[in-house]
């Protein structure tokens, strides 16, 4: 057990001095898992590298993020998100904090046909952050909200977090994605609590509010909202008739955005290529931190690290409450270092027989992680909510994890909730 | 030598491109001739029953062949995430001297990388291993990009290196602006 | 001095095959006396499914198991076992083992890989919405393939093949985008089969295998005591998979059933239209599998 501490010491000095120097993420993600490997095991380190890369990027789950992220560059080339916050502005005039709930019922309605946190951050950020921007919106709400509520693509079906947890427990993935809908209700209230209590306090941070409308005007102002519905309806649509699956989707809201955006006249031969390359190198990104993370996960796998520090809690034979809050300790801390899905698959074989033994209901467990993986996603230093948002925003992750700790509390909150009232995750599900 | 390095990447970074919209079209495809069938069926037609084999395997290719041939150009966009919060403020030859250590661990792991991504390749080519979906793909085809797409990155690197010891700014600085810079 | 083996598994935990698994490592570690210990892997926490093969071929890992007609594109000798109608039994399905091992054995070799046990998984039957009495009601309905063996079969039964990933087979029956599946009574109820379908039919198509392999040269590393010891605990994994396979088709058939899907026997006449489909996707397989296919065949039908 010492040696384990120690090795997992070295590993991190070594996380934090290669951050520190200013190596790359996904670069200092692979050298972790280098030094990991090097240090605990004697796999052939390249071979494993290799193959690791090439397993992990080839993932036709994963071809749905340059797709949304391609959508968000299109709309946002054109004046369809210039339009969607005029549209809806003279509604939130009466709510504290106004247009800043845009970020959370934005990221809600994409997290319904986006099944990533980071994919949901980038198109959603990309729209609202210049926009807010132009209106005056304070920039550290303006990331605090976006960083927090995007980690709901994880949590309100689709959701690839889900699938793997369903996968790795076998249990039907339908009902725990019916499951998840519930709580992403309640952490879109607990959000938009939080913001427009912070509005009521804070309103002078707030840009003036426009003169009041009457109604028709707000219809009238309404109609420019009519693209941007189509688009969203269009997009879930799609899945519902029948004629594509979740990932198909994103490819279908790349379409519609180019003919949107064609028919609004703003899709030139310069935009069309500035959006695609722009796209292409977000994604990019994400994807190359991703396989870092894959390779970190699979060395971690090799050293058995994660397995016996669950192993270590599970020694302790604690009370279902005591376990419960001694897990969430152990993913938040684990969630800081590596991605939050790569715990999870790491440890669900140690952990499920604790929580099953702790009489626990499996189902209602699955979405505890989530809110767990959600919470890792705005963690520094491996957050990937932060990734997105430094990429999007220019400020370092430091400041977007300050920017977005709020809503780590806020889901913190929401699991003790979920711990409290289990109905919230387990009612849905059994009226199925 | 300097144009040639740039058409280089700018090619690579142009196929990546060319690798997301080949997963758009497929994609569009595919949802297209489910349509299409969904219309038959209900006007009583009967459905043409026509798929493009693997498709799902085939846009997880395009997706791997795009992240790793965009990876030199995304490098010099300024577009890999870092954390420069440390070495922000430091005097700038000591500044200097960080950017090639980080730059010279990086191409040294990319250098590695590919190397035994090339040997990968190779591997999947000389046991003749096939993709096990409907479509039989040797699969050293859509492996190669990644080889690639790695060795072109670690060019780039070993580029921005020589540029940095040569005392000139890499190709990456000033490049991260973003949706909040003035 | 005591050593470990890793062993990546696509499945999870709770899954047979797993349990079976665990119990060979523990085998394995008590014969052994601690020396060789085999620490497995699951739910593809390693590698990746279609990874796995080529992990253990490079000696990345020194055992894995996999489905074994995932390398039906490498050669069609790998999917002998998944073909339709060929052995519906486990009586035949361990006639076609038989026949089949000595032929993977030598093309596995080629790759540095020998077999330590093949387990089956229960016989695959007939998931639709609504009752299915000859091939005839087949027609029209979108199916879902995943390999060119099962496109093959819908398109010979008039039906439209569909691609739809694991995650996404509930939305999938719900939405309309599928119709009808082909896969185990495992998987229906790991699913939830009754939350999207009404009618399991038990046409036992065929039973698939996983096979689990060494690394040959971590293997011959072994000292002669140890290599015995694994050998013999493969050889009652073998033969205790085989039985648990069994009584899983037993539970998992009842789990359906519990659940009020409709559990119904094929009619003669569908059985007839399905054979008939069997006889003519043989044939194909037989001009594309070769002397080695040819081979396989003749020691089946002794
Ligand atoms: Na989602
Ligand atoms: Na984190």
């Amino acid at each position: 057990m010492m040696s384990i501490f120690l090795l997992s010491g070295i590993l991190l000095a070594l996380l934090f001095l290669m951050l520190g120097l200013g190596l790359w993420v996904a670069f200092s993600l692979m050298g972790l898992g280098v030094a990991a490997m090097m240090l605990g095991t004697s796999a052939p380190l390249g071979t494993v590298l290799a193959t690791t890369i090439w397993g992990n990027s080839n993932s036709w789950a994963l071809a749905a993020l340059p797709l949304f992220i391609w959508m968000g560059e299109i709309l946002f080339r054109s004046r369809l998100s210039e339009d969607m916050f005029t549209g809806l502005a003279p509604w939130m005039e009466r709510l504290p904090g106004r247009l800043l709930h845009v970020n959370i019922f934005g990221s809600g309605i994409f997290a319904a046909v986006s099944g990533s946190s980071a994919a949901t951050a980038a198109t959603i950020g990309k729209l609202s952050i210049p926009e807010l921007k132009r209106r005056g919106y304070p920039e550290r709400m303006m990331i605090g909200t976006l960083a927090g509520s995007a980690t709901l693509g994880l949590l309100i079906p689709p959701s690839i977090i889900l699938i793997v947890y369903g996968a790795a427990t076998e249990q039907s993935i339908a009902r725990l994605f019916i499951a998840g809908v519930l709580p992403g209700i309640l952490l879109i209230a607990l959000f938009v609590g939080y913001v427009a209590i912070w509005g009521l306090m804070n309103g002078d941070k707030l840009p003036q509010a426009d003169e009041r409308l009457p109604l028709g005007e707000k219809l009238r102002r309404s109609r420019r909202l009519i693209p941007i519905v189509g688009l969203i309806a269009g997009v879930i649509g799609s899945i519902y008739a029948g004629i594509a699956s979740p990932t198909d989707a994103a490819a279908v809201g790349v379409a519609l955005a180019l003919l949107l955006s064609w028919g609004s006249g703003s899709l030139t031969r310069q935009t069309f290529t500035e959006g695609l390359m722009s796209a292409t190198m977000t994604s990019c990104m994400i994807a190359f931190i991703l396989a870092g993370a894959a390779f970190l996960t699979v060395a971690m796998g090799f050293t058995g690290i994660p397995a016996m520090l669950a192993e270590w809690i599970g020694g302790m034979n604690l009370s279902p409450y005591a376990l419960l809050a001694a897990l969430t300790v152990f993913f938040v801390i684990m969630g800081c270092f590596l991605d939050g899905i790569s715990v999870v698959v790491l440890t669900t074989s140690v952990i499920m027989p604790m929580v099953e033994k702790a009489g626990i209901d499996t189902m209602w467990f699955g979405i505890f992680v989530v809110i767990v993986v959600e919470m890792s996603q705005i963690t520094p230093p491996v957050g990937f909510n932060l990734f997105v948002l430094q990429s999007l925003t220019g400020r370092n992750i430091l400041t977007v994890a300050r920017a977005a700790f709020p809503f780590f509390l806020l889901m913190l909150l929401a699991l003790a909730l979920i711990v409290m009232f289990p109905g919230i995750v387990t009612w849905l599900p059994s009226k199925m | 030598m300097r144009k040639g390095l740039d058409a280089l990447y700018r090619l690579s970074g142009g196929l990546a491109a060319f690798f997301i919209v080949a997963i758009v079209v497929v994609v569009v495809v595919q949802v297209g001739l489910n349509l299409t069938d969904k219309i038959l069926i209900a006007t009583g037609t009967g459905a043409l029953g026509l798929t493009i084999p693997s498709y799902a395997e085939l846009t997880g290719y395009f997706l791997a062949a795009s992240t790793f041939l965009a990876l030199a150009y995304t490098l010099r966009g300024g577009g890999h995430i870092r954390v420069t919060l440390a070495i922000q403020f430091l005097p700038p030859p000591l500044r200097r001297g960080i950017e090639a250590l980080a730059l010279a661990t990086a191409a040294a792991m990319t250098g590695f990388a590919a190397w035994h991504m090339v040997l990968y390749v190779h591997d999947s080519f000389s046991y003749g291993d096939m993709s096990s979906g409907m479509l039989a793909v040797p699969i050293w085809i859509p492996q190669t990009p990644l080889a690639l797409g790695l060795t072109i990155l670690t060019v780039a690197l070993v580029d921005d290196l020589v540029q940095v010891l040569l005392g000139r700014a890499p190709s990456f600085e000033g490049k991260d602006e973003s949706l909040l810079s003035e | 001095q005591a050593q470990s083996w890793e062993m990546p598994t696509p499945y999870p935990d709770a899954n047979f095959h797993t349990v079976n698994d665990r119990a060979f490592a523990a085998d394995v570690a008590k014969a052994t006396g601690g020396k060789l210990e085999i620490k497995i892997h699951s739910a593809g926490s390693l590698f990746k499914h279609p990874e796995i093969p080529r992990a253990v071929r490079s000696g990345q890992v020194q055992v894995g198991e996999f489905l074994l007609s995932i390398l039906n594109n490498d050669n069609p000798v790998f999917g002998a076992d998944s073909m339709p109608f060929l052995a519906t039994s486990y009586a035949d399905a361990a006639k076609l083992w038989k026949a089949q091992k000595p032929v993977v054995e030598k093309l596995l070799e080629k790759q540095g890989m020998m077999v330590l046990y093949s387990v089956p998984w229960p016989p695959q039957g007939l998931y639709t919405k609504k009752p299915i009495k000859s091939v005839k009601d087949l027609a029209g309905l979108k199916f879902r393939s995943y390999n060119a063996t099962l496109d093959t079969f819908a398109r010979l039964a008039g039906a439209s093949p569909t691609q739809v990933e694991v995650p996404d087979i509930p939305q999938a029956f719900t939405t309309g985008r599928v119709e009808a599946m082909i896969t185990s009574p495992s998987t229906g109820v790991n699913t939830k089969a009754w939350d999207y379908v009404s009618y399991y039919t038990d046409i036992r198509a065929w039973l698939p295998k996983n096979i689990v392999v060494a690394n040959k040269r971590a293997f011959d590393h072994l000292p002669k005591a140890e290599q015995a010891a694994v050998l013999k605990a493969a050889a009652e994994a073998q033969a205790r998979g085989w039985k648990m396979s069994e009584q899983e088709t037993v539970t998992q058939t009842k789990a359906l059933k519990e659940h009020g899907m409709h559990v119904e026997k094929p009619s003669p006449e569908l059985e007839a239209g399905l054979k008939k489909i069997g006889a003519e996707m043989l044939a194909n397989w037989k001009k594309k599998a070769g002397a080695s296919g040819a081979e396989l065949l003749k020691a089946y039908n002794q």
